[in-house]
């Protein structure tokens, strides 16, 4: 069995991870799903496997021996703007996918997913569906109500933009904090099944800063900078 | 009993600031009452030469002083200034006639008459024509205001040479007929003296008068604030007294209004003695009650003067108000010099000397009363009594701002002590907090050691040990993977969740759901409440972590030993008596297992050893476990307290 996108054509994907064992792992339920994987252990070789052209879907690390992931996701997300990029995740470690959905992730997967999961999780994502967890929305969410507070301290961690999250979108996301389904929450809100991942792959697009100009343009939004 | 209290409360203070034994204290008082003393003598010999030197000068050129007196009908020459008897008719009065020469060509003004000083009233006629009738002027009535009269001759009256001027004294008793040199002369040449004059014995009293209203109005209105401090009450009426006298018109004798008479002449004494009231009151003393007496003579002259006719109220104020006023300015000095000893301040002295120059104005006046000193006759401790009293006022308000002073510089500091107990008091709730914030920490660290020890810990040593005896990879994953559940709930309970639960519970169902797709079984999530479960603000990470464990073992036990297909979580709110609770059911369609009459598994000790985990976690937050099972299956049932303990009693 073969993973084919819309022309038909297998999906690549470039797996960055150091950590050999999880490497094996990942890429073994990937592979049984029928996708083509590259994997690289560092940095630059994640660079050099890019010259060779553009995968399907990036899965990445954070933390590489020889920089960070985020480097890689902002120079893919330039470089190749239809790459579909997962960071992969430890445990408790939602600032990091945060910090990395600003730059441009779309997905997150599990270390500890199971193989079925795995795969599952990267054909939704190649399908237009963002996967998000109940501890990322809870995270995002929180930064919502502090932002609404305006109190003085930041919370910790990434800064995040919530500003344009419009309050259907978030209240999609109290209610998968809460651990609500599509499927109940659409019925909550009075909104259809099909609609909620899109609305969720929207808030993952809005949380991105793409650019510096973008950046300035979100802070005049925000009355930040007065022109 | 009542004098010897006041005695024992007037000597009071004299032993207090000193603390010394007698000899010394003797010394003390001598070393500072000689040189007071010294001073007033001072003053008295500046106060007498300042007497002499404001004595106002007379154009002599023009003095008319030969005159012939006819009285009671005999005819004598006189030589001005002259006294007659004291009489008490203003009929037939003393007529004093006299001749002055005229010559037209130094007239290049008007010619005057100008009489410097009288007693009590007199008409001026030249040449047998009326130029001038004092009684008509209220000042010149007063024989304390030293009023100096001129007119104007019309000088077609006036005759080339020789002139005749008559002056008609009238007098009203008890004192003695006065008339000071006349003066006849180009009225250029008088008018200064007359304009001095005036100044000094006419427009300075009025002067005075008003400044002492104004302090009156100031000092009652303090006195009515502050009730306690009569002594600005005493000060006030004194001043009243004082103005009522000054503006009130004076009678003329022809038209007597006794009565009036009789107040104007009771307020001199009245006043002196509530000015000694001032003194007693001012310097902190209590006012003995037998010195009210000093108030007899002034209440004496206003009842004679109200019963009596015009000459007695008079007659008993020379006698009993003017010594009144004598010994009450004795009594001042006497206070005066007992203060500036005591207390050695600005305001004691400066009284002491106020009352000294006034009391030797009052000597020269009795002086001058009896005609043992010529001044021609010019009272002056009317004049100086004002003065002091404007002083007193002045001093007493001064005394009050510097008093308001204090109280602000009082409130500055108070304001400055209110900011450093703040400063004080926000260090130590910092310091408090701080220590809070450490013991919580403590807390936590004890509480996650504890869950990392209970979970983790045993998993990881159980994978080591599985690993050591080459066991198969499933178990040691198994192991692992119940160890890296484990690690996530507790990383998990570190988040706030802000007191609702459900936060919680969502990260937990797709552990869960994750946990059971594997097994091939259904995580069925039915909540009840579209708002899910009600806040408990009060929920801390170990609540949390104490029931996603009751909800795990729940789990994980339908898994291992009820071979089920489907396990269901309801989440339900329900309405209790004092509030909502929450319920959280699991529930499988496995075969269920037998719960003997302890409620305890009768199946295998492993099962049994985790219900009874479950019960003693579901105890320790408040929470009510209940378990049921049979052939259709097993329903744990976990009610939730309305409020959750605040500390882990059973955790021990």
């Amino acid at each position: 069995m073969t993973e084919q996108g819309e022309t038909g054509e297998a999906i690549t994907i470039l797996l960055v991870e150091d950590d050999a064992p999880t490497c094996w792992r990942l890429q073994d339920a990937l592979v049984k799903a029928g996708y083509e994987v590259r994997s690289a252990g560092t940095l630059s070789e994640a660079r050099s496997a890019l010259a060779g052209g553009a995968p399907r879907v990036l899965l990445t690390d954070l933390r590489l021996p020889d920089g960070h992931g985020i480097e890689l996701i902002r120079e893919m997300r330039q470089r190749f703007p239809d790459t579909e990029i997962m960071v992969i995740s430890a445990l408790g470690d939602e600032e990091s996918v945060i910090s990395a959905i600003t730059v441009g992730a779309t997905g997150y997967l599990l270390k500890d997913a199971f193989p079925t999961d795995i795969a599952t999780t990267v054909r939704d994502l190649v399908a237009g569906h963002s996967p998000i967890s109940a501890s990322i929305a809870r995270f995002i969410v929180r930064r919502t109500q502090g932002a609404a507070q305006s109190s003085a301290e930041p919370p910790p961690g990434p800064a995040l933009n919530t500003a344009r999250l419009t309050p259907r979108e978030i209240d999609i996301l109290w209610g998968i904090a809460k651990g609500f389904s599509y499927a109940e929450i659409a019925s909550h809100l009075g909104l259809s099944k099909q609609t909620v991942p899109g609305h969720i792959k929207n808030i993952y697009r809005k949380l991105e800063v793409h650019t510096r100009s973008e950046a300035v343009f979100e802070a005049v939004q925000q009355g930040l900078i007065k022109l | 009993m009542s004098e010897i209290a006041a005695k024992i409360s007037a000597k009071a203070p004299t032993n207090a600031p000193t603390k010394a034994p007698p000899r010394p204290r003797r010394r003390l008082i001598a070393s500072r009452l000689v040189p007071y003393l010294l001073l007033q003598a001072l003053i008295v010999i500046a106060t007498v030469l300042g007497l002499r030197l404001l004595q106002p000068s007379d154009p002599d050129d023009f003095a008319l002083s030969g005159f012939s007196l006819q009285e009671d009908g005999v005819t004598n020459p006189v030589t001005l200034p002259h006294f007659t008897a004291s009489r008490y008719s203003l009929a037939d009065p003393p007529l004093y006639t006299g001749v002055f020469t005229f010559r037209r060509g130094e007239a290049a003004s008007g010619w005057s008459v100008y009489l410097p000083r009288f007693s009590n009233a007199v008409e001026v006629a030249v040449d047998g024509v009326v130029v001038l009738d004092s009684r008509r002027d209220a000042n010149a009535n007063r024989p304390d205001r030293n009023t100096p009269q001129i007119a104007a001759i019309p000088t077609s009256l006036l005759r080339e040479g020789a002139n005749e001027i008559t002056v008609r004294l009238f007098v009203w008793g008890p004192l003695k007929g006065f008339l000071d040199t006349v003066y006849v002369g180009p009225d250029a040449a008088l008018r200064p003296a007359y304009e001095t004059r005036t100044l000094l014995f006419v427009t300075l009293p009025v002067v005075f008068s008003a400044w002492q209203s104004i302090l009156a109005v100031i000092l009652a209105i303090m006195w009515l604030m502050r009730r306690h401090e009569p002594v600005y009450g005493v000060l006030a009426a004194a001043m009243v007294l004082g103005v009522v006298q000054a503006f009130a018109p004076p009678p003329v004798p022809p038209a007597v209004t006794s009565r009036l008479a009789a107040v104007l002449l009771a307020s001199a004494p009245t006043e002196s003695a509530l000015i000694v009231v001032f003194g007693v009151l001012f310097f902190g003393w209590r006012w003995p009650r037998y010195a009210t007496l000093l108030f007899v003579p002034g209440i004496v002259v206003f009842a004679v003067g109200l019963i009596g006719g015009p000459p007695l109220p008079r007659i008993l104020f020379l006698v009993l108000g003017i010594p009144t006023v004598g010994l009450c300015l004795v009594l001042m000095a006497c206070i005066t010099a007992t203060a500036v000893v005591r207390r050695q301040d600005a305001a004691s002295f400066t009284i002491g000397c106020a009352v000294t120059i006034v009391l030797v104005c009052w000597i020269q006046d009795m002086l001058t009363v009896l005609e043992i000193v010529s001044n021609d006759r010019i009272f002056v401790s009317r004049l100086s009594y004002s003065a002091m009293l404007v002083a007193i006022g002045a001093g007493l308000t001064w005394r009050f701002a510097r008093a308001l002073n204090q109280v602000d510089s009082f409130a500055g500091q108070l304001v400055t002590r209110v900011r450093e107990a703040e400063e004080r008091l926000k260090a130590s709730f910092a310091r408090e907090e701080e220590r809070a914030r450490a013991a919580a920490l403590a807390n936590e660290r004890t509480r996650l050691m504890r869950d990392l020890h209970d979970g983790l810990g045993g998993q990881l040593v159980s994978i080591v040990a599985l690993s050591e005896r080459g066991h198969e990879g499933a178990t040691i994953t198994d192991a692992a993977r119940a160890a890296l559940k484990d690690l996530r709930l507790v990383i998990d309970s570190m988040d706030d969740i802000g007191g609702d639960l459900m936060l919680a519970l969502g990260s937990w169902r797709e552990r869960a759901s994750a946990q059971l797709r594997p097994h091939d079984i259904t995580l069925d999530w039915r909540v009840a409440t579209p708002q899910g479960l009600p806040l408990h603000p009060e929920l801390r990470p170990w609540h949390v972590i104490q029931i996603v464990r009751i909800l795990d073992e729940a789990v994980t036990n339908a898994v291992k030993h009820a071979q089920t297909r489907r396990i269901a979580v309801t989440i339900d709110t329900l309405d209790g008596d004092q509030g909502q609770y929450g319920v959280i059911s699991v529930t499988d369609d496995g075969h269920g297992f037998a719960v003997s009459g302890h409620g305890e598994a009768a199946r295998a000790g492993q099962t049994a050893r985790g219900l009874r985990n479950m019960r003693s976690r579901a105890a320790r937050c408040g929470a009510v476990l209940d378990l049921s099972s049979d052939a259709s299956g097993t329903r744990v049932r976990l009610q939730l307290p309305q409020s959750f303990p605040d500390s882990d009693a059973a955790a021990g």
